[in-house]
């Protein structure tokens, strides 16, 4: 009897994870062991298994680099807007923006209001041309108009440095729970999560992420209505009461009610909110997105569907922030002297949920936000390993490559990506995950969204100009993110920062349109009879005129 | 490896999606919510500099806080109009 090939790998995988898990879980010391409940470790199990069956059952249709990369373009407009939605309620949205509101107050829904305020800018620009001209990445619209090789070298590396960035933030949020939820140490907890996203994203592929993140979605949304009615039957309803007590909880008194981080530097609030207003339109998970749909109204009409849904999960989120400031600040039981929580601010939506709903509703947020981050990462794996494997090896070969060829380098991709997602989550464990999003969010908005707008948009970009603007873009964004204070004084540790802003976007995005424009007014290549020799090209135009 | 060689276009090509009155529509559209987003960040700048640390007896949502909402809200307002008013989904 011949067993699949899949179902071995299933089966290594499985005992692998749990395994690593098991070891790591056995070697705590009692004390630590009794942090771990038993319906958070059913719930997490139950989770773990379940986005396990999911896998491989999209693993038995991911026969075609298509099926794996895209779903086969089958996904449905309420479907995908469910997905997007939960590509963006990550863990770092939902740890980081609430540790942010549980740290300084308002700057958090800041961020929130940014990420909002991105998606009309998605769906004006980007969604509809990506979708009409693009197959597997965001290069697919590039090459549309520009050389082919130079321009899928370019997308290929920015897409897998901003996949990296992005990884970072998901495998820290990933580490700081799992060790919450297991009573495992930091290291084994990423090591457990980075094992069991590797087999998710190989073999499941897009389908199993989507399906993942549909569930999750729906479970999230859930979860933080349950909190935030909780914390509002805390308070009567009366919201002005719950901002009396978060504000006679809070250092900071009523200035909690305020953006804290304009006070102290406008132009870095600026610069942070500029990259996040402009970086969604250029994350390479979210633009692969709109290729599992079948044309450009399901994209449309999936984006207006995500958007609702984000702006209700951030308005609940603006609950669960002052929730854990009036509730969990001063109880001993959470939080030290100082304020801090105990397993990091990040956590603090998970200590919320226990002290209103107790150990069961932590457990259910814990596995949640566990695979939120799954989901969320397996995306991120699958957008870098299409580019790998349509935009970097085909760029570097010259050559197209064919299915079965395809497939096998996007799933070594994602395994490699896995692997380093492993190794940087390590080196960054301890900084906040919202404001580490944030920082990739910036490199895109640099390097991939004015290069899109510029090629859907402007008819005078020539590929020098593209290539020129996208390498300055990619190497000042993430130079200036290097030198800034949180990778280069908090994470290397290499005293004052270079660069004195985090968030480099305020200065990059204008400065590589800038030099895209440049360079190619200053030497124009010659125009051919485009509609001949890009029919796709001239269909999408011709269907904008219509 | 296998398969046809890259195409050799060293050409521009024009897309032209700004002249016709879609695309210029979604060129307004993104300087609402530019202008908006801007205007909230310009009104937080300015209550952020201007707060003043009062007593904590009654608190409800500040400026600052509304100004979110409603940049958040006009988001969400500006893609529903676009999607079911412009394009008729």
């Amino acid at each position: 009897m011949r067993i699949p090939r899949n179902c071995v790998l299933l089966f290594l995988a499985t005992v692998s994870t749990f395994g690593a898990g098991g070891l790591a879980y056995s070697a705590q010391s009692g004390s630590q062991i009794h942090q771990a409940e038993l319906s958070t470790i059913g719930f997490f199990v139950v989770f773990a298994a379940l986005t396990l069956l999911i896998s491989f059952w999209a693993a038995r249709r991911a026969t075609s680099s298509s099926e794996y990369l895209t779903a086969g373009s089958s996904v449905s407009s309420g479907q995908n807007g469910l997905a997007i939605a939960g590509d963006y309620m990550s863990a770092g949205a939902f740890l980081g923006l609430s540790g942010v509101i549980y740290t300084s107050g308002l700057d958090g829904m800041f961020l929130a209001a940014s990420y909002l305020a991105s998606w009309p800018i998605v769906l004006f620009l980007v969604a509809e041309p990506l979708r009409r001209l693009g197959k597997y990445s965001f290069a697919d619209v590039l090459t549309h108009k520009l050389r082919e090789r130079p321009i899928r070298v370019l997308a290929g590396a920015s897409t897998l440095v901003i996949v990296s960035f992005y990884l970072v933030a998901q495998m820290v949020g990933a580490g700081e729970l799992i060790s919450l939820l297991f009573g495992i140490g930091y290291g084994a907890a990423v090591i457990m999560v980075g094992l069991l996203m590797i087999v998710f994203s190989t073999l499941g592929g897009m389908r199993a992420a989507t399906w993942v993140q549909i569930i999750k979605a729906i479970l999230m949304i859930g979860g933080s209505a349950m909190i935030a009615t909780l914390v509002l039957i805390r308070f009567g309803f009366n919201m002005s009461d719950l901002f009396k007590t978060a504000a006679s909880n809070h250092p900071n008194g009523s200035r909690i009610m305020d953006i804290r981080g304009f006070a102290q530097d406008a132009v870095a609030t600026l610069s942070l909110g500029v990259g996040v207003l402009f970086g969604t339109a250029g994350l390479p998970h979210i633009l692969m997105r709109f290729f599992t749909v079948s044309d450009e109204r399901a994209a449309r009409v999936s984006v207006f569907y995500a958007t609702c849904l984000i702006g209700l999960f951030f308005a609940m989120l603006f609950v669960i922030g002052y929730g854990s400031i009036a509730l969990l600040r001063g109880d001993t039981t959470y939080a030290d002297a100082s304020g801090a929580l105990f397993g990091g601010n990040n956590l603090a939506p998970i200590h919320l949920a226990r002290a209103v709903g107790g150990s069961i509703l932590a457990g259910f947020i814990s596995a949640v936000a566990f695979a939120t981050i799954l989901a969320v990462v397996s995306g991120l794996l699958i957008a870098g390993a299409s580019s790998a494997a349509n935009d970097l090896v085909v760029g570097l070969s010259g050559r197209q490559l064919d299915e079965r060829m395809r497939l096998r380098i996007s799933r070594i991709a994602a395994m490699v990506l896995g692997v380093l997602g492993i190794l940087l989550g390590l080196a960054c464990e301890g900084q906040n995950v919202a404001y580490l999003l944030a920082l990739a969010t910036a490199i895109a908005a640099s390097a991939n969204f004015p290069l899109l707008l510029l090629a859907i948009y402007w008819d005078g970009l020539t590929t020098r100009g593209a290539v020129v603007g996208g390498t300055f873009g990619l190497v000042s964004s993430v130079a200036l993110t290097a030198m800034g204070p949180t990778v280069w004084s908090k994470v290397l540790g290499l005293g004052p920062a270079i660069f004195p802003y985090d968030s480099p976007a305020l200065f990059t995005v204008p400065f590589t349109l800038f030099v895209c424009w440049l360079v190619s007014i200053a030497r124009a290549e010659p125009e051919v009879d485009w509609r001949l020799a890009q029919p796709a090209v001239a269909q999408y135009v011709e269907s904008s005129n219509a | 490896m296998q398969g046809a060689s890259l195409h050799k276009a060293t050409e521009s090509v024009p897309l032209r999606v700004t002249v016709n009155r879609s695309g210029a529509l979604r060129f307004r559209l993104v300087l609402a919510m530019i202008v908006s987003y801007l205007a909230m960040m310009g009104f937080l700048i300015r209550s952020a500099r201007h707060a003043t640390q009062t007593a904590v007896v009654a608190l409800d949502f500040s400026p600052a806080m509304v100004a979110l909402a409603s940049c958040m809200a006009f988001s969400v307002v500006l893609t529903g109009l676009f999607v079911f008013v412009w394009h008729g989904n």
